[in-house]
C-alpha cells in the first residue's frame, strides 16, 4: 500500500516538473507579450500585430501553401500508399525508409539539391508555389505514417474486391469506400501538415518567401513583444492542430469488429 | 439463372501448380461445394471465377458468355468473402444499396430491393445499423444480402462462416440454403467443413493438391468415394491392406482371408488394394468358443468411446491393423476393453482403392 501510494506521488512529481517545464516558458512569453513598458500591461502589442498587413499576407500564404502542399501529398501518397498495401506489401520497408529521409537530409542540404534541380519553369520555380516541394518532403514522415497506420486498420483487399464484385470500379472504390474510411487518417495527415507548414522557416527564408514563419523572426528583430505575442498565436495554431489529429484519430474506422 | 462451366482451369504461382486441369459444370440454380483441405486450390478457383485471379490456361463460361477476360466488376457474380467485407462507414441498407448505386439503379428500387433482402436475411430491424454495431453472424447475412440484391448470374461463397461460432455456423448454413433454394441462384460454395459441404450441397466436389479428385452428390461422396484422398477425408473410416485374388469376381486377399468385394472387380490380379470400412458397417462379436464366422477377422477391443447413441470401438487385429467400429451403445455390455472379438462388415459397404503407394 505504501508503495503504491509513494510510487503515485513520484509520478505527480514528474508530470507536475515536465509541466512546469513546458508551461513556464509559455507563460513567460505570454506575461512578456503583455508588457507595454514599466510596470504596465495590455494588449497593445496584439492590436499593432492586427493592423499589420505584411502580417496576413504572410499568414495567407503559409495557409495556402500547407493546403496545396496537403493537396499534393495526398495526390501522392494516398494511391502509393494504397497501391503497397495492396498489391507490394514487401516494398513497406523501403516505404518506410524513404518516409523517414526528411529527418536525416539537413534542410539547408535539401534546399540547395532542390534549387540545382529544379530550374523551370518561371511560374513555379520563381514563385512561392515553389516550396510546396520541400513541404512535401519535410511533411511526408508524418502523412505517410498517418495513411499507413489508417490502410493498416482496413482489410484492403477484402473491402477492394468487395466492392469490385458488386461491380465497383477503382474511382468507386477511392471515392465511396477507401476515402470515407480514411477520414481520420487524411485528417490527421492533413492537420499536421498545416503545423509543419506554419512552422517551417528555413526554406522559406532561404529562398526568400515572406512566410508566417519568416514573419515571426522578422518581428523579432524589431519588436520584442509584438514576437512574443506572434509566437503564442503561432504555438495556439499548432497546438489547435494537433488537438484536431487527437480529436480525429479517435473515429479511425476499423473493418469486421463483430459486436 | 445460369450454368457455369469451367473448362481444363490451370494455374500456377512461382512455378508450383495450383490448379491442374479444372474441369466442372454446374447446372442452373445448383448449388456446388468445393471441398478440400488448405492449399488444395479451393480458393484460387473461387477467385478466377470471381476476377480476382487470372486463370495460365482454360476458360470459365457463364451461360453463354466467356467470362475469362472480364475484369471482376464486370462479371455479374455475387460473393461473399470469409473476412468480415461490409464496408464500415455504411450501414447494413447502404452496404446493401451499393451494387444498385453503381449500377444506377433508381433510388425508390434501391430501396425497395434493400429492404426486400434485408427481410430475405432476416436483418429488417437492424438495417440502420453500422457493421461494428452487429455480430459476425448478422455480418455476414448482410453480406449475403448485398451479393444478392444485385441480382447477380452467380453466388460465390467463400468460407463465409469459418469465423463464426459452431452454433451459429450451423443456423446460418441452413439459412444460406434455403435461401438460395428460394433465390435459385447457381451458387458455388468453399468450405473445409465436409459436414457444412455434405449437408447444404446439391453436388460436393473433391479437390486435393491442385486436382479435382471426385465430383458427385453429398452420399455418392460419402458412400462411394473414387479416391483414396476422399476416403480418408470424407468421414472416418478403418484402412486395411490387401490384394486383389480374383479380379473378375470381385476377391480380395485381407490379412490371410480370402473375402468377396464387388467394387474389387476390375482392378487387376495381384494389384495392392486398400479396404476402407466405415465404423457404422462393421460389426463385433465376442469370441467365446464359437466357430468363427465366415469373412470375419479375429482381433481385440483396445479402446472405448462413448459418442451418445453408439460407441465407438477401436479393435486391434491380430495381424495389427486398427479396425474402428460404432455399436449401438446399448449392445456394447460385452465388448469390454482387452475382450477378443471377431470383426465382419457388410462385404458390399467396404470400398476397394488401388494402393497409390505401392
Amino acid at each position: 500500500m505504501m508503495n503504491r501510494q509513494s510510487s503515485s506521488w513520484g509520478r505527480l512529481v514528474v508530470l507536475s516538473l515536465v509541466g512546469l517545464y513546458f508551461l513556464l516558458p509559455l507563460v513567460a512569453t505570454g506575461v512578456f507579450s503583455f508588457w507595454e513598458g514599466g510596470d504596465r500591461y495590455g494588449l497593445r502589442a496584439y492590436v499593432s500585430l492586427v493592423h499589420q498587413d505584411e502580417l496576413w499576407e504572410s499568414l495567407w500564404l503559409s495557409l495556402r501553401l500547407a493546403l496545396e502542399t496537403i493537396v499534393v501529398t495526398l495526390v501522392i501518397l494516398v494511391p502509393a500508399v494504397f497501391w503497397m498495401h495492396l498489391k507490394a506489401k514487401s516494398f513497406k520497408p523501403l516505404f518506410d525508409f524513404v518516409s523517414i529521409l526528411p529527418f536525416v537530409v539537413p534542410p539547408i542540404a535539401l534546399v540547395a539539391g532542390l534549387t540545382a534541380l529544379y530550374t523551370g519553369p518561371a511560374w513555379f520555380v520563381g514563385t512561392s508555389n515553389f516550396l510546396i516541394v520541400p513541404y512535401v518532403i519535410l511533411a511526408l514522415p508524418y502523412t505517410y505514417r498517418a495513411l499507413d497506420v489508417g490502410m493498416s486498420s482496413l482489410d484492403l483487399k477484402t473491402l477492394t474486391e468487395a466492392s469490385q464484385s458488386l461491380g465497383g470500379g477503382w474511382g468507386t472504390l477511392f471515392f465511396r469506400v477507401l476515402i470515407p474510411n480514411l477520414t481520420s487518417a487524411l485528417a490527421g495527415a492533413a492537420l499536421l501538415t498545416i503545423a509543419i507548414v506554419m512552422g517551417e522557416f528555413t526554406f522559406a527564408n532561404v529562398l526568400l518567401f515572406n512566410t508566417f514563419a519568416v514573419y515571426i523572426n522578422y518581428i523579432g528583430q524589431t519588436s520584442a513583444t509584438e514576437a512574443a505575442a506572434l509566437t503564442l498565436l503561432s504555438f495556439l495554431m499548432t497546438w489547435l492542430a494537433m488537438l484536431g489529429v487527437l480529436v480525429t484519430g479517435r473515429g479511425q474506422a476499423t473493418l469486421g469488429g463483430a459486436r | 439463372m445460369s450454368s457455369l462451366i469451367i473448362d481444363k482451369v490451370a494455374k500456377q504461382f512461382a512455378g508450383r501448380t495450383v490448379l491442374n486441369d479444372i474441369s466442372l459444370t454446374l447446372a442452373p440454380g445448383e448449388f456446388l461445394s468445393l471441398l478440400g483441405p488448405s492449399g488444395c486450390g479451393k480458393t484460387t478457383l473461387l477467385r478466377i471465377i470471381a476476377g480476382f485471379e487470372r486463370a495460365d490456361q482454360g476458360s470459365v463460361r457463364l451461360g453463354d458468355l466467356d467470362i475469362g477476360q472480364l475484369p471482376a466488376n464486370r462479371r455479374n457474380i455475387g460473393m461473399v468473402f470469409q473476412a468480415y467485407s461490409l464496408f464500415p462507414n455504411m450501414t447494413a441498407t447502404e452496404n446493401v444499396r451499393f451494387g444498385l448505386r453503381v449500377r444506377k439503379v433508381n433510388v425508390t428500387e434501391q430501396q425497395r430491393r434493400a429492404a426486400e433482402m434485408l427481410e430475405l436475411v432476416g436483418l429488417a430491424e437492424h438495417a440502420g445499423k453500422y457493421p461494428h454495431q452487429l455480430s459476425g453472424g448478422q455480418q455476414q447475412r448482410v453480406a449475403l444480402a448485398r451479393a444478392l440484391a444485385i441480382q447477380p448470374a452467380l453466388l460465390l461463397l467463400d468460407e463465409p462462416l469459418s469465423a463464426l461460432d459452431a452454433q451459429v455456423r450451423v443456423q446460418l448454413r441452413e439459412e444460406i440454403r434455403r435461401i438460395q433454394r428460394e433465390t435459385g441462384i447457381t451458387t458455388v460454395f468453399v468450405t473445409h467443413d465436409q459436414e457444412e459441404a455434405l449437408s447444404i450441397s446439391d453436388r460436393v466436389a473433391v479437390m486435393y493438391q491442385g486436382d479435382l479428385v471426385q465430383v458427385g452428390a453429398p452420399a455418392e461422396i460419402y458412400q462411394d468415394p473414387a479416391h483414396d484422398f476422399v476416403a480418408r477425408f470424407i468421414g472416418v473410416s478403418s484402412v486395411l491392406a490387401g490384394q486383389v485374388v480374383d479380379s473378375e469376381n470381385g476377391t480380395i486377399l485381407v490379412n490371410r482371408m480370402r473375402l468377396p468385394a464387388s467394387n474389387a472387380r476390375g482392378i487387376g490380379r495381384d494389384e495392392n488394394v486398400q479396404v476402407y470400412l466405415r465404423p457404422e458397417h462393421v460389426q463385433l462379436s465376442v469370441l467365446n468358443g464359437t466357430p468363427q464366422p465366415e469373412h470375419t477377422l479375429v482381433g481385440t477391443v483396445q479402446e472405448r468411446v462413448f459418442l451418445g447413441a453408439t460407441t465407438r470401438l477401436t479393435v486391434q487385429l491380430d495381424n495389427g491393423e486398427r479396425l474402428l467400429a460404432d455399436i449401438p451403445t446399448g449392445q456394447i455390455a460385452e465388448l469390454d476393453i482387452g475382450c477378443r472379438v471377431h470383426a465382419g462388415w457388410d462385404l458390399d459397404a467396404a470400398r476397394v482403392l488401388v494402393d497409390r503407394a505401392s
